[in-house]
């Protein structure tokens, strides 16, 4: 596990976020921002993928079932070598292959599309189910959000994960408490998503899901659980990174201005410096 | 099979595919509490570990079935038509048709076939909302031998794949043969007028089309199997012939496959088309055979109407 390396990750897809969402004038940089440090973890240290090979049956698998925050999955993607970082710029224009939301037939390294919430969690079950009868020891994750759990079909899909004990399905649930209208507790108040999923046969790990080192030691914690799937409840902060965005509903899904844009950089660009001189 | 024989669709289609899946391990299925209802009762004996029960999930399971279409699996998932097509319509479009999953979906007692069930259970704009899905195909087999050949054919074609078998026994109509998609079966020629059925329709249609023929019209009969994609090129030649088309089908009037004939014929000159099937209404409780008949979608109906257009 290399910490320092996933910070630097992290810090690295949060400036490429904002500089997707900016150039389209169009996106989701909240919730983006709020899983970044998931998917910086999830890709730098647990997930057997190649680049090369992005097709390969027994890879580890990802599900973005919160679709829209597609910047995001497409910044770790890129730094990671499935495209070039520079086709980042083309995010929601004219014939890109980065559409507003995941496509697994145009995107390299996107196992599942997705959009429409609720659906990925369902995929990813399946996912699961063929790749533990076919005796592949990969693992399945979804990232899920918690505006998402508002969605029947999530515990639909739920259900079934625990009823068929995949151990090999990670979920993880970016707990940001924020929606596109504003507060979860306000909009749908869920009560204890912990409960619920524990209800459900889960094995449910809460940390900060904003903080590198607490994901490592959950997802680790995951992998070593054998009796069922597992769900990491990260709490996370909508925004993460950019000072202004933190917290702050309306930056759900809408795009800055060039004066925001060039703040919110700066703001980023002090956050990777001061960890790549660490 | 032999001509005549009355067979259960469900039962004769969860054995096509428990055959299929001896020779073919990519084969699974997925239920939705409605596996053994769709014939697979032998399928869960002989293959446990390839049966996947979900519980009472449409939603869930046709995007799960898509998961499990991402690791090379062929899933086929059956239920009551509307519970896999109206219901989880969005997750067919985004996670089968979208996707371009190989998955294949099968709504049985489709149509009005649970006519004494009530609107909930019926399936009467299944064509109409499953075809605008690009990519999907369409299948209304005819009969027990084309239930069997159509599963060979949905089972070999890489893609999404939807088809509704009904529910009450069906006599086996033509000899088993190749199915190949997409591909219309010429029943027969004539000059006057082109019947064109699909589904459970089409044994009434050849009633109907027999009985005229022997007064003398020269009344032409075309079976769709495959209702999308439609073979246009047939359905063309035919319109060209006898410039009259009249379509048959246990859908809705409109939508279906008489909506689809008619924007394939919709540039010819000196073309008309009527369409026969149920209007597009909350239809009434009773019998299957006796809402049929409320509808007129019988031989004599048939009849009836091909004796309207001709004069």
């Amino acid at each position: 596990m290399n910490e320092k390396k996933t910070r630097i990750l992290a810090a690295r897809m949060r400036k490429w976020i904002v500089e997707e969402v900016y150039t389209a004038q169009s996106g989701h940089p909240g919730g983006s921002l709020s899983c970044t440090d998931f998917l910086a973890t999830v890709y730098e240290n647990y997930m057997h993928i190649d680049p090369e090979e992005p097709g390969k049956k027994d890879r580890d698998r990802l599900v973005l079932s919160k679709g829209h925050c597609a910047p995001a999955l497409y910044a770790v993607l890129a730094l990671k070598g499935f495209f070039p970082t520079e086709d980042l710029k083309t995010l929601r224009q004219t014939d890109s292959y980065l559409q507003g939301h995941p496509n697994m037939n145009t995107v390299p390294g996107v196992d599942m599309s997705t959009g429409s919430l609720g659906q990925g969690i369902s995929a990813a079950v399946g996912m699961a189910l063929a790749c533990r009868d076919q005796g592949y020891e990969n693992r399945i994750y979804a990232v899920l959000g918690d505006g998402e759990c508002d969605e029947g079909q999530v515990w639909e899909a739920s259900m079934c994960a625990a009823h068929y004990g995949l151990n090999n399905l990670c979920a993880f649930l970016d707990y940001n408490g924020l929606q596109i209208d504003g507060k979860t507790s306000d909009v749908m108040n869920t009560k204890s998503l912990a409960s619920k999923f524990k209800s459900f046969g889960w094995h449910v790990i809460e940390c900060d899901g904003n903080n590198i080192g607490e994901l490592i030691t959950a997802l680790q914690e995951a992998q070593n659980w054998t009796n069922g799937p597992s769900i990491i409840i990260g709490h996370t902060i909508k925004g993460k990174g950019v000072s202004f965005m933190e917290g702050d509903y309306t930056w759900h899904g809408k795009a800055p201005d060039q004066e925001q844009y060039e703040q919110a950089m700066d703001e980023l660009d002090l956050a990777l410096k001061a960890l790549e001189v660490e | 099979m032999k001509i005549g024989e009355k067979y259960d669709p469900r039962k004769t289609f969860g054995k096509a595919v428990t055959g299929l899946a001896g020779n073919n391990e990519k084969v699974v299925v997925f239920s939705a509490d409605s596996g053994k209802s769709s014939g697979f009762g032998d399928f869960i004996e002989q293959y446990p570990e390839r049966y996947f029960e979900c519980g009472i999930m449409e939603q869930a399971a046709m995007g799960m079935a898509s998961g499990m279409a991402t690791a090379g699996n062929i899933p086929v998932f059956c239920a009551i038509a509307p519970f896999v097509t109206c219901r989880p319509y969005e997750m067919f479009r985004n996670d089968l048709g979208y996707m371009k999953q190989n998955v294949k979906v099968v709504g049985r007692n489709s149509g009005i076939t649970y006519a004494d069930l009530g609107v909930t259970h019926q399936s009467l704009e299944d064509f109409a909302i499953i075809r605008m899905i690009p990519g999907v195909v369409v299948l209304a087999p005819q009969d027990p031998a084309e239930i069997v050949e159509a599963v060979k054919a949905m089972i070999d074609y890489e893609g999404p794949v939807y088809m509704r078998i009904g529910n009450p026994q069906i006599p086996v109509l033509f000899e088993e043969g190749p199915f190949e998609i997409g591909k219309g079966r010429e029943i027969h020629d004539g000059k006057d007028v082109t019947i064109i059925s699909t589904g459970s329709m089409t044994g009434a249609a050849m009633e109907a089309a027999g009985s005229l023929r022997k007064k003398g019209y020269d009344v032409g009969l075309i079976g769709m199997p495959t209702v999308c994609p439609l073979d246009e090129k047939m359905v063309r030649e035919a319109a060209a012939k006898t410039g009259k088309i009249l379509t048959v089908e246990e859908h809705y009037v409109d939508g279906g496959l008489g909506t689809m004939v008619a924007e394939c014929v919709s540039d010819m000159e000196n073309v008309r088309v009527r369409r026969m099937g149920i209007p597009k209404l909350y239809a009434t409780t009773g019998s299957y055979e006796e809402i049929l008949d409320f509808y007129n979608l019988n031989a004599d109906g048939i009849i009836h109407q091909v004796m309207e257009f001709l004069h």
